[in-house]
């Protein structure tokens, strides 16, 4: 009795309050691999095993020592915007916008503020130079800290001053402001998401087209990523349930399908893969083309229908993405495994090292 | 006729001249068109616009200067956003530099610089934002508009011919780079045209002999159509492509 209790405690903990660790500042990779004087694909990997076996620890272009041929790789093909804008209120006030969730196609969810203060309300008029005007509309009920705002130009006319206008949202351990090409990755089609999905950044075409010489197949979903962060730690620790865009192709659920059928693996390149394919399985464990949203958690106890493995960056402490991770591997085992990253010296956040799950 | 129906195409450079006449041609043959010019010609652009838009063919017209890394992105960000893909990318904005054209001993470093990064570096980034999407789906053509000045070494021609000739070597790598992945690269000398480009580098030449760029146009079709599927790293004569045509 008293264990089912303990196991039903545990069960309920999140995978973020389990593994605990201390990410020291020289751990955050303040620029692209590029910039460092490395190729793109040279960033260092742990390779993850599923179930047990300890981490193996080698770098990124050896990624195909760990794939098989009939392996399916599904990466996101979103394109970045420059999604950090900067505009002023009726009072000429500076206010900081960053775009959250694209909603229709002069409809944006946004996050506004005044340095690290979440500001907004109801009605306020926003100038951002260039012509360009939104209106605040409403409040999200279920994530008070974004507001849906109008902008007063539409379709091609909005997103070409987004793009003049706006620069790549970053956080604080990124210095400067980087060129938007950056956060972009090699396979990168229409843009929509607000961070790069940067699982799939240290991946090159001479490395693609190489895993497929040898039988890896590639396929793509988009999802549209919102932010990672709202900049209030207290709000970042409650997790908030955002709702992101997603399209599965029929190309590419036909394409899992089959890799399933033929006992291939299911891998992942980041965690907006694994919860756009979650979400559209099916009850049989099969997957068609789907266009929606998905506010799906993944966590410890979730069953994954479809995806068998994951490719991902590696994520700071409370991070919800650790909850996903914990579907792959044990919480406990995770813990050890970062805490062997950080004694060796890996690199965390979106230009930094990776890890494969498999 | 309709050759390249349901292509994506982005013509750069289409505010008049080869760049105007290759967007109407591929809207006439039934492709989707992207064209883009530099602010100071938002006025050829429009036009260009409006004739390709007479031909009930979809349009975006996008002002960016293709040598600035900014304006690539962005050039290439709203054409996917608004078609979803780009099947075919035809690299002809090009820069001819300072007029009347002088010797390279007397070209000035910086008009040399705005040369190549005009006519080499922006095709480079332009391809490398928009050929991803290609090789995701194993298909796609990349046309770089050369020139006879690019292979033989013409006094006076110097920055524009040296631009020319990297750009043609730029065609046969990414070629020799993408064999095999359905992504096709190539590149056509256009021959002499009668174009605003072509007056200002031979004020004294005689433009009644110069082919309109109308007449050139039947090679960049094929080359944008799958009838040359098979077809990358080859430098094409645009005035032979069309006697071969004609026999």
């Amino acid at each position: 009795m008293l264990e089912l209790t303990l196991s039903e405690n545990r069960a309920g903990q999140s995978a973020s309050a389990l593994v605990q660790f201390v990410l020291p500042p020289e751990l955050e990779a303040r620029e692209p691999a590029e910039l460092r004087g490395l190729r793109r694909d040279a960033v260092r990997l742990m390779v993850l095993p599923h179930a047990s076996g300890e981490p193996i620890h080698t770098r990124f272009d050896a990624l195909g020592e760990f794939l098989r041929a009939g392996d399916l790789l599904v990466v996101n093909d979103s394109r970045t915007l420059p999604a950090l804008l900067r505009a002023r209120d009726e009072n000429g006030e500076p206010i900081e916008v960053r775009l959250a969730h694209r909603r229709a196609e002069d409809l944006w969810d946004a996050l506004l503020l005044n340095g690290r203060t979440h500001i907004g309300r109801v009605g306020m008029r926003l100038d951002f130079g260039n012509d360009l005007h939104a209106r605040i509309l409403a409040r999200r009920p279920d994530l008070p800290f974004l507001w849906r705002m109008k902008f007063d130009v539409c379709c091609s006319s909005l997103l070409d001053l987004i793009y003049r206008l706006g620069e790549p949202v970053r956080y604080t351990y990124v210095p400067d402001a980087l060129p938007l090409d950056l956060y972009q990755t090699v396979y990168a089609n229409s843009p929509g998401s607000v961070e790069m999905p940067s699982a799939g950044r240290p991946l090159t075409w001479e490395l693609l087209l190489k895993l497929k010489r040898n039988g890896v197949g590639l396929a793509s979903i988009s999802l549209h990523t919102g932010l990672s962060s709202t900049r209030d730690d207290a709000v970042d620790a409650r997790h908030p349930n955002y709702d992101e865009e997603f399209h599965v192709p029929a190309t590419t659920a036909q394409a899992v399908n089959e890799t399933r059928a033929r006992g291939g693996r299911v891998l992942a390149v980041g965690t907006t893969v694994v919860r756009a394919l979650e979400t559209a399985a099916r009850a049989d464990d099969t997957l068609a083309e789907t266009r929606g949203w998905t506010q799906l958690r993944i966590h410890q106890n979730y069953r994954l229908r479809l995806v068998d493995g994951l490719l991902t960056g590696l994520h700071e402490p409370q991070a919800s993405h650790l909850d996903l991770l914990s579907a792959f591997v044990e919480p406990t085992r995770l813990q050890a495994a970062y805490q062997a990253c950080i004694a060796r010296g890996y690199l965390w956040h979106e230009f930094g090292d990776m890890n494969l799950i498999v | 006729m309709f050759a390249l129906r349901d292509k994506i195409t982005l013509i750069s450079g289409a505010s008049r001249g080869l760049g105007r006449a290759l967007a109407i041609e591929f809207a006439r043959q039934g492709a989707s068109v992207i064209i883009n010019s530099r602010r100071t010609s938002a006025a050829g652009l429009a036009e260009t616009e409006q004739r390709v838009r007479a031909l009930n063919a979809p349009v975006l017209s996008v002002l960016a200067d293709v040598s600035q890394r900014a304006d690539v992105e962005r050039l290439a960000g709203e054409a996917l956003a608004r078609f979803g893909r780009v099947d075919v990318l035809v690299n002809n904005a090009s820069a001819l530099g300072p007029t009347p054209m002088p010797y390279l001993v007397d070209t000035p470093i910086e008009e040399f610089e705005v040369v190549l990064r005009t006519n080499v570096t922006a095709p480079f980034m332009l391809t490398r934002a928009l050929v991803g999407q290609m090789l995701a789906r194993g298909a796609g053509s990349i046309i770089n508009v050369s020139s006879d000045a690019g292979a033989v070494g013409y006094p006076t021609w110097g920055a524009y011919g040296v631009s020319k000739a990297a750009l043609d070597h730029l065609t046969r790598v990414w070629a020799a780079e993408l064999e095999g992945t359905g992504v096709r690269v190539n590149s056509v000398d256009p021959g002499d045209m009668d174009t605003a480009m072509k007056r200002a580098s031979e004020p004294d030449g005689n433009a009644s002999r110069w082919t309109k760029p109308e007449t050139v146009t039947p090679v960049f079709v094929y080359l944008a159509s799958d009838e040359s599927a098979r077809v990358s790293g080859q430098r094409f004569l645009a005035q032979q492509f069309l006697a071969a045509q004609r026999d």
